[in-house]
């Protein structure tokens, strides 16, 4: 069966049945770009779902789907550490099975990239300005 | 008090060099009486002098400079840092310069070995105490002993240090807010003491201790209290006195020093504006013999860090909340043009004391195009009799210079003290120098010299004018009298019968020299001249009666005029550089620019026309004021016919062509007919004693929008306020 390729249009439909029907499959593809079956080996609290196919090749085989929540507008900075060490191959445990990971109670919390939204960084100068500008306490008119 | 005239009649020594040294016009006057002239020589350059010269003024009219500390040729000759010394041949020992008249034929060498030796042992003996830190100090670069240290001192130290001794360190004294004190630098050339004993006329410095052990000190801990404090730091030939807030900001070479004139009197000092990065560093006085010779006041000197603060930036609109909101300059001009159109003719101005003459003339065009005559001043001045058609009855007709020449002056309502400081120590001069007396009509206050005090009714002005007076016969013999009145009295509603007095007394003087004139009305703002000059009205009245639906404040900020005055729909406008009354009730702001940010055309009290240049550029979107109106004129679409400083200049030219002649002052000459013109002036002077705003010193340092918003000149109050309390 594999030599006539059926095999892999079954799987075609195998994916697709995993993910849900032919709409939600097709959401998914234009969503991210591709289509591929694979093992959900975890959920980080953001909800952001990491998958593994070992079937892939080597840089291939790991992936992410980012949370439904971010729509079309995920980046690679949406990847809290504790899962970039295993997406990026650094290890091969997941932050459940490696106990030698830090865990404090006064780390941060995993922010993404704000650059071009509304809370981004702007930098400011912190220099007093040479003149200072007058502004109106008053507001009434007849100046009380 | 000091008073170097009694000294001269004591022991009768005309022509001691004390008397000679500091620089009168008195003392020129009695010298071309004297024929005989001596002639010596000056590194074998023959010279021909007065009799009593100082070996150190001979050398300077040939053009030697022979170097110096304590001597300085507005103070009198103290003669001991010994820095002059010069070799006389056929003199045992070389002479202190500054301190001996020539004698005949003397040959002096200010170049030769011995002169060079003396100069090389006095540098070395005053460095043995001064310390080494010129590169923290505020005087390094500007420092006159630095200087001569580089010209005439030995090129190596004797001093090793190897006890580690140390140098002779001395406490710092703590002596008010604007002039910090580092004692260690110090070399007791008592420049600061003869100062202020002698111009300011305030006994409160001098030394204790002697020798290696003297100190230049208060005695106790206090402020110097003066108004023109602020000198001594121009006259410390090193970095003993210093300006405190001008202290580790800036230095000499990394500053641009641009000449302007002063505004926050009516003197119109002459002023070196020094910026660096766009920003006023500090301000220092620039000589003019007619007006400020080389002082300048303490508000003129240290307000400028009001210029920093409290700022109209950019111009604002009132919406209609009521708040001041920020707008840029496309909408606040078609806002305020689009009011000016709807108002017609209804439009009035009152132009405060920082208005110059470009923007005047630009808003009496403006507005008279607009076919309204309501432009009033701030400050008022009666109109009964001539008013203010004839010149010379607001000015200070006989000069600020003339001050010092007078044998009698009469101030009535005036504290020149504090209005004009720098007339003060003119008149002061007169009174150490010159013999003069002064007579004063008025609330009792210190004005650092002996006078005598009428008491403060008008009732003694009638006594005067009648010849009734006890002190009417010396106005009369004086041959040089002058009478000063303060523009305040001027203010009152009885001001017309009190001018029309005064010049009825000023006609019965009789002054001996020509040209000589005795009625001086001293100003307080540096606007009114000017404005009067252009035919604005003084006092607000008329815009009180027309009730304009708009009101054109040009930074008029002293709450002339109320709210209350004016009808409720009233549009106000203010143009001018600080936020203050004027703006907090305006509807709609145009941020001016301040003096020291624009070119403009200031005229003082004595009728002088003087400019101030661009230092730095307007803050933010601030613009030259008269420029504001010229873009208004365009939208409003009554067009100004001028688009440059000398389009408006010759504006200014064909209204009064004194206003662009500048640095010289217009005599004005008609006094009779003022005289004459006041006799219709039937009011009477009410009983109501006369009065001034600015009695004490604390009352001197905040008088104007620039000076109330410096934190320094608030700093001053507070520390005169504090000395007042305490016990010495």
């Amino acid at each position: 069966m594999s030599y006539f390729g059926i095999d892999r249009i079954f799987k075609v439909f195998q994916t697709m049945r995993s993910y849900g029907g032919i709409k939600a499959s097709l959401y998914k593809l234009w969503r991210m770009d591709s289509l591929r079956p694979g093992i959900l080996v975890g959920t980080d609290k953001y909800g952001n779902q990491y998958y593994e196919n070992k079937s892939y090749f080597y840089g291939r085989n790991r992936w992410i789907e980012y949370a439904p929540k971010y729509g079309f507008d995920y980046d690679g900075s949406q990847v809290p550490a504790e899962w970039f060490g295993w997406l990026h191959y650094k290890t091969d445990l997941l932050p459940s099975q490696d106990p030698s990971r830090p865990n404090y109670k006064w780390m941060a919390d995993h922010t993404e990239n704000l650059s071009g939204t509304s809370e981004q960084y702007v930098p400011y100068s912190t220099t007093k300005p040479k003149i200072q500008a007058w502004f109106c306490k008053m507001t009434f008119f007849d100046g009380t | 008090m000091l008073r170097t005239t009694l000294a001269k009649v004591l022991n009768g020594a005309q022509f001691s060099p004390k008397n000679i040294a500091v620089i009168t016009r008195a003392a020129s006057d009695q010298a071309a009486k004297k024929p005989e002239k001596i002639e010596v020589f000056i590194d074998d350059i023959p010279v021909k002098v007065e009799p009593g010269t100082t070996v150190l003024q001979a050398a300077a009219m040939v053009g030697v400079e022979i170097p110096r500390f304590c001597y300085h040729e507005r103070l009198a000759v103290a003669g001991n840092c010994r820095m002059c010394l010069v070799e006389v041949e056929k003199s045992p020992k070389p002479v202190a310069a500054c301190a001996m008249p020539v004698m005949k034929g003397w040959r002096i060498k200010t170049d030769s070995e011995l002169t060079k030796k003396a100069r090389e042992g006095i540098m070395e003996f005053l460095l043995v105490n001064h310390p080494l830190d010129c590169p923290i100090c505020d005087q390094g670069g500007e420092c006159d002993l630095q200087d001569q240290s580089m010209a005439f001192g030995s090129d190596r130290s004797r001093f090793t240090d190897i006890d580690h001794s140390g140098k002779r360190a001395v406490e710092d004294k703590d002596i008010g807010p604007l002039i910090k004190t580092i004692m260690t630098r110090c070399i007791h050339c008592t420049r600061c003491i003869r100062f202020a004993s002698e111009v300011a006329g305030v006994d409160d410095l001098g030394t204790t201790g002697r020798g290696n052990d003297m100190q230049v000190g208060t005695y106790v801990e206090k402020m110097f209290l003066s108004e023109l404090s602020g000198n001594v730091i121009d006259l410390c030939p090193v970095g003993a006195l210093t300006s405190k807030p001008y202290s580790f900001t800036a230095r000499p070479w990394e500053i641009r020093k641009i000449d302007s004139i002063d505004v926050l009197d009516a003197v119109g000092s002459n002023i070196v504006v020094s910026t660096r990065t766009g920003e006023v560093m500090r301000i220092m006085p620039r000589v003019n013999e007619e007006i400020n010779e080389e002082w300048l006041s303490d508000k003129s000197r240290f307000s400028y860090d009001g210029l920093k603060r409290q700022r109209l930036v950019t111009p604002m609109l009132r919406d209609s909340k009521g708040e001041l909101k920020p707008v840029d300059w496309e909408v606040a001009l078609l806002t305020v043009a689009k009011q000016l159109k709807n108002a017609g003719p209804s439009v009035g101005a009152i132009a405060g004391g920082f208005a110059d003459a470009e923007v005047l003339v630009a808003v009496k065009d403006l507005l008279n195009k607009l076919g309204s005559e309501a432009l009033c001043t701030e400050h008022t001045f009666p109109l009964d009799g001539s008013g203010t058609d004839l010149r010379s009855s607001y000015l200070l007709n006989n000069k600020i210079a003339g001050a010092e020449e007078a044998d009698f002056v009469l101030l009535i309502g005036t504290n020149p003290r504090l209005e004009a400081p720098l007339l003060n120590s003119r008149l002061r001069k007169g009174y150490v120098h010159n013999e003069l007396e002064v007579a004063l009509i008025g609330p009792k206050v210190d004005l650092s010299y002996k006078y005598v005090h009428l008491g403060d009714s008008p009732s003694v002005l009638e006594q005067l004018v009648n010849g009734q007076h006890q002190i009417s016969k010396k106005l009369t013999s004086a041959k040089k009298p002058l009478i000063i009145i303060g523009s305040e009295v001027l203010e009152r509603p009885d001001g017309g019968a009190i001018l029309s007095a005064v010049q009825k007394l000023c006609a019965a003087t009789n002054p001996q020299t020509e040209n000589w004139k005795v009625l001086n009305v001293l100003h307080k703002v540096a606007s009114q001249v000017a404005a009067l000059d252009i035919g604005y009205t003084p006092g607000v009245d008329k815009i009180r009666e027309l009730s304009p639906k708009i009101l054109l404040l040009l930074g008029a900020d002293e709450g002339s005029i109320d709210k209350s005055d004016l009808s409720k729909d009233t549009f106000i406008i203010y143009l001018g550089h600080h936020g203050d009354n004027g703006a907090a009730v305006a509807d709609a702001i145009l941020p001016g620019a301040a003096y020291t940010e624009k070119q403009a055309t200031y005229v003082n009290t004595e009728g002088r026309a003087q400019q101030t240049l661009t230092a730095v550029s307007p803050p933010g979107r601030a613009r030259e004021d008269w420029k504001i109106i010229r873009a208004l004129s365009e939208i409003i679409g009554a067009t100004l016919p001028y688009d440059n400083l000398n389009e408006i200049r010759n504006r200014l030219d064909e209204v009064a062509p004194h206003l662009t002649r500048y640095g010289t002052a217009e005599n004005a000459n008609f006094f009779k007919q003022a005289e004459a013109l006041s006799k219709s002036v039937k009011s009477q002077i009410d009983k109501t004693p006369f009065d001034v705003k600015l009695k004490e010193l604390q009352d001197y340092f905040m008088t104007d929008s620039i000076s109330r918003a410096s934190p320094t000149m608030a700093k001053c109050v507070q520390a005169v306020i504090k000395q007042k309390q305490s016990k010495y």
